[in-house]
């Protein structure tokens, strides 16, 4: 930017300026001299342009001007020199030379697979406050899923939740003056379909590691099995059963207890962790 | 109650004497919460005697205040205040007030619609 300003004053400094810098080019003539008439003609053509006339007007007209003059050669009369702005100069920066395909495709929309069937298998919902992490984050994921082969669907964007909470200002005596507060969550979908679900964990891990500040994820994965799968699953049973039995016996009761103490109902009743709530007084009011 | 709470301070962040005897409760009620649904269940179950059904709502009721879960208040992290404070961030509204116009906390903008 600090690069490009100075064509940006001369935008800024408006038509004045651009009557005055024709005008050197016209005259040709030193340096000192221009100055010279410098004031005369900013401040004629500002009392002709506006018709403002005014003298602190003009005179900061000339300090923004100034630091163009002294790049002129002082000693020499001003010659223009055939230097393109840096507008063009950058358009032209790719003629030559082109940027990688996969870089160059960061300046275009994000690549996508085609479904070929269309099932779904992960959805990942992010989250944020501001709009900006949270796009640029769904793309950085579209363009992750891009380059391992997985189809995508989305960002589609959700609804947002809005949480709001008003308070008074000060006292409650005060509660007529109140303040609101709210906190805006965005959220964006995406859907991969039909990926291998090694992948879909590998874009997920990825999705981790390169974490963006302020988004959150959350991923729901579908895995898809063959329909022999309940009976593989009642065949398992038995197994697992046995191997809970221990634990579920022991459902509620506290892990270090010993398997004595558990029996009766009688001991349980008179057990003194109960009546823990003796304080210091409460033996001599009893005896 | 002394005789529950911790010999050494075991919390960090804004501490008042309030504030310990809620943690102090907290810490009670987990400790003591299976004895109390014992004889919660004891008591219920029609199917037992009821003498020991009679003797577990003693026992119930001789147990400790502090053993309560209804003992337990949400205080505010930051001033200890118990009144007004808001579930999400775990302050009460005016410290609120104060982190959300200093922008700490994140996304919490004022409103006007």
């Amino acid at each position: 930017m600090s690069l490009l300003s100075p064509h940006k004053y001369l935008f800024r400094a408006g038509r004045s300026f651009q009557v005055h810098s024709s005008k050197i080019y016209v005259l040709q003539e030193p340096f000192q001299l221009t100055i010279s008439t410098k004031l005369a003609t900013a401040s004629r053509t500002l009392s002709s342009s506006s018709q403002l006339g005014n003298v602190a007007d003009s005179r900061t007209l000339i300090s923004k001007l100034e630091p163009i003059e002294r790049t002129s050669p002082q000693s020499q009369p001003v010659v223009e020199l055939p230097v393109k702005p840096w507008e063009e100069r950058l358009d032209n920066i790719d003629l030559n030379a082109r940027l990688p395909r996969s870089v160059q495709a960061l300046y275009l929309r994000p690549l996508r697979r085609k479904a070929e069937h269309g099932l779904p298998v992960c959805d990942l919902q992010l989250r944020s406050y501001s709009v900006r992490n949270l796009e640029f984050f769904a793309d950085f994921a579209l363009r992750a899923a891009y380059y391992l082969n997985l189809p995508i669907s989305g960002p589609v964007p959700l609804p947002k939740i809005v949480e709001r909470w008003t308070f008074p200002r000060s006292n409650f005596v005060h509660k007529k003056s109140q303040e609101n507060f709210e906190r805006i969550t965005l959220r964006r979908l995406i859907q991969i379909k039909d990926g291998n679900s090694q992948a879909v964990q590998a874009w997920l891990a990825f999705l981790r590691k390169h974490a963006f500040y302020g988004v959150g994820m959350k991923a729901n994965i579908w895995e898809y099995e063959s329909l022999e799968t309940a009976k593989n699953m009642d065949q398992a049973l038995l197994e697992v059963e046995k191997n809970l039995e221990p634990h579920l016996s022991r459902f509620g009761r506290r892990e270090t207890e010993t398997s004595e103490t558990e029996g009766s109902l009688s001991e349980f009743l008179g057990n003194e962790r109960l009546s823990l709530n003796k304080g210091p007084l409460a033996n001599a009011r009893s005896g | 109650m002394s005789q529950f709470r911790a010999k050494k301070l075991d919390l960090s962040g804004f501490i008042n004497s309030r504030i310990i005897r809620d943690h102090t409760k907290r810490k009670v009620f987990e400790q003591y919460e299976p004895e109390r649904q014992a004889l919660r269940y004891i008591i219920r179950n029609t199917t037992l005697p009821a003498r020991a059904r009679a003797q577990a709502q003693l026992q119930l009721s001789q147990m400790h205040a502090y053993t309560r879960s209804t003992q337990i208040k949400n205080r505010c992290v930051a001033g200890g205040i118990a009144r007004s404070v808001i579930r999400d961030f775990r302050i009460a509204r005016y410290q609120f007030r104060e982190q959300a116009l200093a922008g700490e906390l994140p996304g919490v903008k004022k409103a006007s619609w």
